[in-house]
């Protein structure tokens, strides 16, 4: 709980706490005051100190009223998590200068930074040059890919079978991968759509192929969804008791 | 639920039928006055439901209707009947019988004899839906009274 | 209102080719658009038939025929397009059974209209595959009638067997399937082979009065009776194996699970208490209709919003019973089995209901609209593309289930663009009645129709025996002309055929 504010604050036993354990709590509530918040003095702290005192509870209501939470009334943790953030932001403005420049951006872009000599062939490689592009050729003929006047886009069809058609799941057990029963005559179907044109009702008829593909990998995406949750929530029962079957 | 008396015992003649219709079933019923006509038709609707003979006057339940005019009086007073077979308490009544009728106010109380309904005991017949204005005829004559009232099967 | 001779009545009918027929402005007072239906000859004399009965001098009382009810609809104010009278069409409380009619929710003087959605609210058909074929499942037919007997509740007075407090009822009113699925009575899957996804966002629980709740709390999980079953099928006949792969039907003689059933005594109350509020806002606003039936208000109303809400909310039920239903059938097989209703494949093909008002998009002439849409004993068939059909039904169209009648056979359609023209994405919902319940009652003995069932091979097991004359296949129009003229009219697309081993009902 509240692990990533305790880490933020540096917190030693970020990793551990437990807000159900009173001891923890009220120790947690001193660290704050001592480290962060310091909104007492050093000898008015004296009673939050007093972790086994029967009176903490009251010293800790007083303690809450002074810093203006507004949760007095609240649980346990809306107040902590209130204490917790009021710790960060004055963090934060003790700091402002060195916490400045940490925006999300400049996180990413410090995350991109390894920059490693690269030792592998296909970085040398020209990608523009005949060779490769014969090579993407004939390497789509063998996979039997219709290629694109584009290369690269020829390779990412190339790739794309490779990855689902080819890898060792795929070989070990075919029928995992490549759908069972017949394939549906499509070019011989209405398209929904009149043209002329022959050419451009057949690539009409293959965009619509495609855009089906897509939705029922979001209707599966979906129904997956769904199962996800009712693992959760379903509980079916019956009670033959309550009306009568069969007789 | 009141008392059953002695004289509660007693069981009318059938004085309904069950007429044509395509899709759904037209009650007849009659009696001499527009009061026993009612009275008839709830029993004929109960006809259609189960085997009435099956049903054993073992309780009271009573009723209440209120209307706007005739025949959405005999709507009202079939309907509350229906409600209360379908719903709690699910009672079934042997027969139906007409308390107070209120032709001023269209009001009836009315109340049945009969029990709650219990699958294996009472055969099942079938399934009113709902009752209807469709075609709904209310003839009052001084020696006969008819009603005519189409229910949705 | 006028009488005219049957001659008289035929000058305003035209055919139009040899599956649709037109009613023309006339033929009711105040028509605002003209009205059409589909037949095929042995269903055009059904129809013409009806219509001549009820020209015969002193005919009174008596019920209005199927045509005048759709002409009767085409005169109520706001609809749009025509008012479409499907193959099944039989007459019924104010719409007709087997009618659509669609409304501009743009113009004030549109009306929404309980009588055009039903009492039984979001009534509807889901049906189950399972990866058994017919040799699997015959050497235990019976057990399996009546495992299914003995886990689902039927017939009039039976109560649900899944705990459900009142609070239960709220949320469930409210969230419709997403609420089974929290609860784990059914599997993701289903919620996506669900029209509407299995939940009305609209439903407003507070918008119900607290005796459809009552009505309604214990009935939940419960069949039902009258023409509600759930059968075990096997499909007989593939028409489209493309289509038909894509719900995972491979072969003939594959098993399939239907369920028939509705919103119980919650949708019938919601409806009830719908009709006594409309007729005071009908008489506030000045809504003249040629029927009294036809109680409705104006869509932008209180009492029309409030139904909706309501209606919504029973839709919602309905889903949650259905859904409950497929958990007691998933039970049932898998203790039979002895295996877990994964390993037998036991997904929803699809759910369908075929009495509800929905707000949907469509094109009126060349310009788009947003239509109240109100189906009664009609069903939604959405073409293919259309954004609001599942993934899996974008190619192949939404799945449409036509129930037939107990112990007869059942179809699987498809949506078409032809019928998203011409009916709004609409067909039919089943067989239809010919003869009136009376009528069975006296000409059909219930013995010699359970015999016949059983000698047809079906194991059936029914909570009221008395009445199973009144379901019999005698008793309804032929699915199968049904079915064939919306296939022949081109308003949706024969994809399988399933006919029944075993039927429970109430």
């Amino acid at each position: 709980m509240f692990k990533r504010k305790l880490q933020a604050l540096q917190y030693v036993a970020s990793d551990s706490f437990n807000i159900n354990d009173e001891k923890q709590v009220r120790s947690l509530i001193l660290w704050l005051e001592n480290q962060k918040i310091r909104y007492y003095k050093i000898q008015d702290r004296e009673n939050l100190r007093k972790h086994d005192s029967p009176e903490w509870t009251s010293h800790y209501i007083k303690y809450l009223q002074d810093v203006e939470c507004p949760f007095i009334n609240g649980k346990l943790v809306e107040q902590l998590e209130w204490l917790l953030g009021y710790a960060v932001k004055l963090e934060y403005s003790d700091n402002v200068e060195k916490y400045k420049s940490i925006t999300s951006q400049n996180i990413q872009k410090d995350k991109v930074v390894p920059k490693v000599v690269s030792s592998s062939t296909l970085d040398s490689l020209n990608f523009e040059s005949d060779d490769f592009k014969n090579g993407v050729k004939s390497l789509a003929q063998i996979l039997n890919i219709t290629p694109h006047p584009n290369h690269f886009i020829t390779l990412q069809a190339i790739s794309k079978v490779i990855c689902e058609r080819l890898n060792p799941e795929a070989l070990e057990n075919p029928s995992f991968i490549i759908p069972e029963g017949k394939p549906f005559p499509f070019l011989e179907t209405d398209a929904g759509f009149v043209s002329n044109d022959q050419v451009l009702t057949k690539a009409g008829k293959i965009l619509k192929l495609l855009f089906i593909q897509d939705l029922r990998s979001l209707q599966t995406q979906i129904n997956e969804c769904i199962v996800s949750v009712q693992k959760v929530t379903a509980n079916p029962k019956t009670d033959t008791k309550l009306g009568k079957v069969g007789f | 639920m009141s008392i059953i008396t002695e004289e509660d015992w007693y069981l009318p003649s059938q004085k309904y039928e069950y007429l044509d219709h395509t899709a759904d079933v037209q009650l007849h019923a009659w009696g001499d006055s527009l009061k026993e006509a009612f009275e008839q038709c709830a029993n004929a609707m109960f006809g259609y439901i189960t085997s009435i003979e099956y049903v054993e006057m073992k309780d009271i339940f009573n009723i209440e209707a209120e209307g706007h005019d005739l025949d959405s009086l005999l709507f009202h007073f079939l309907d509350e009947f229906l409600f209360n077979f379908s719903a709690e308490p699910f009672f079934i009544p042997r027969k139906v019988e007409i308390l107070e009728f209120d032709r001023e106010n269209f009001k009836i109380k009315a109340r049945g004899f009969g029990e709650t309904f219990q699958i294996g005991k009472h055969p099942q017949g079938a399934d009113v839906k709902a009752i209807t204005y469709s075609n709904m005829q209310i003839h009052e004559n001084k020696d006969k009274c008819e009603v005519f009232v189409i229910i949705d099967i | 209102m006028v009488v005219r001779s049957y001659n008289e009545e035929l000058q305003y009918l035209e055919k139009v080719n040899s599956y649709c027929w037109k009613i023309k402005k006339g033929f009711q007072p105040n028509m605002r658009v003209e009205g059409i239906f589909y037949v095929n000859d042995y269903l055009e004399k059904l129809m013409l038939e009806e219509l001549r009965n009820s020209c015969r001098p002193g005919a009174v009382g008596g019920f209005l025929p199927g045509v005048k009810q759709i002409a009767n609809v085409a005169a109520l104010p706001g609809i749009v397009g025509h008012s479409v009278g499907l193959p099944d069409i039989h007459s019924g409380y104010g719409f007709a059974i087997g009618n659509m009619a669609a409304f501009d929710v743009n113009d004030p003087q549109s009306v929404v209209s309980p009588g055009g959605v039903g009492f039984d609210i979001n009534c509807g058909v889901r049906l189950l595959r399972t990866n058994l074929f017919k040799k699997d499942v015959l050497p235990i037919k019976e057990q399996l009638a009546q495992g299914l007997f003995d886990h689902i509740p039927v017939g009039v007075g039976s109560k649900g067997i899944i705990p459900m407090t009142a609070r239960d009822l709220e949320e469930a009113l409210e969230m419709g399937m997403d609420w089974s699925l929290r609860e784990g009575y059914i599997w993701a899957e289903d919620k996506e082979h669900c029209e509407e996804y299995g939940r009305m966002l609209n439903a407003d629980p507070t918008k119900v009065s607290l005796r459809a709740k009552k009505r309604g709390l214990p009935q939940l999980g419960t069949l039902g009776a009258g023409n509600h079953y759930a059968e075990i099928q096997v499909v007989e006949e593939i028409y489209d194996k493309w289509a038909a792969s894509k719900m995972g039907i491979e072969e003939k003689n594959q098993i399939c699970i239907m369920i028939h059933s509705g919103s119980r005594g919650f949708g019938h109350q919601v409806a009830t208490d719908a009709l006594v509020e409309m007729e005071k806002a009908m008489k506030r606003d000045k809504i003249e209709t040629n029927d009294r039936q036809l109680a409705c208000a104006r869509i932008k109303s209180e009492e029309g919003q409030n139904y909706l809400k309501a209606m919504a909310a029973a839709a919602n039920f309905a889903w949650v019973n259905r859904s409950s239903m497929t958990f007691l059938c998933r039970q049932a097989f898998a203790k039979q089995f002895r295996m877990t209703p994964d390993d037998l494949d036991m997904h929803v093909i699809y759910d369908v209901s075929h009495n509800i008002a929905k707000i949907e998009e469509h094109m009126v002439g060349n310009k788009q609209k947003t239509l109240l849409v109100h189906r009664k004993g009609s069903t939604r068939a959405f073409p293919p593309h259309h954004p609001l059909i599942p993934v899996d039904y974008q190619l192949t169209g939404q799945p449409v289930l036509i129930g037939g009648t107990m112990g007869t056979c059942s179809y699987v359609l498809t949506g078409t663009e032809q019928g998203m023209k011409e009916t709004f994405g609409s067909t039919c919902h089943g067989a239809g009645r010919v003869l009136s319940r009376a009528k069975s009652r006296r000409n059909l003995d219930y013995t010699e129709v359970l015999k016949n069932l059983e000698d047809t091979g079906i194991s059936i097991r029914v909570a009221s025996p008395k009445l199973v004359m009144e379901e019999a296949p005698e008793s309804y129009k032929n699915v199968t002309d049904v079915v064939n003229t919306c296939h022949a009219a081109g308003i949706s697309k024969k994809t399988f055929k399933l006919v029944p081993i075993a039927v429970i009902k109430g």
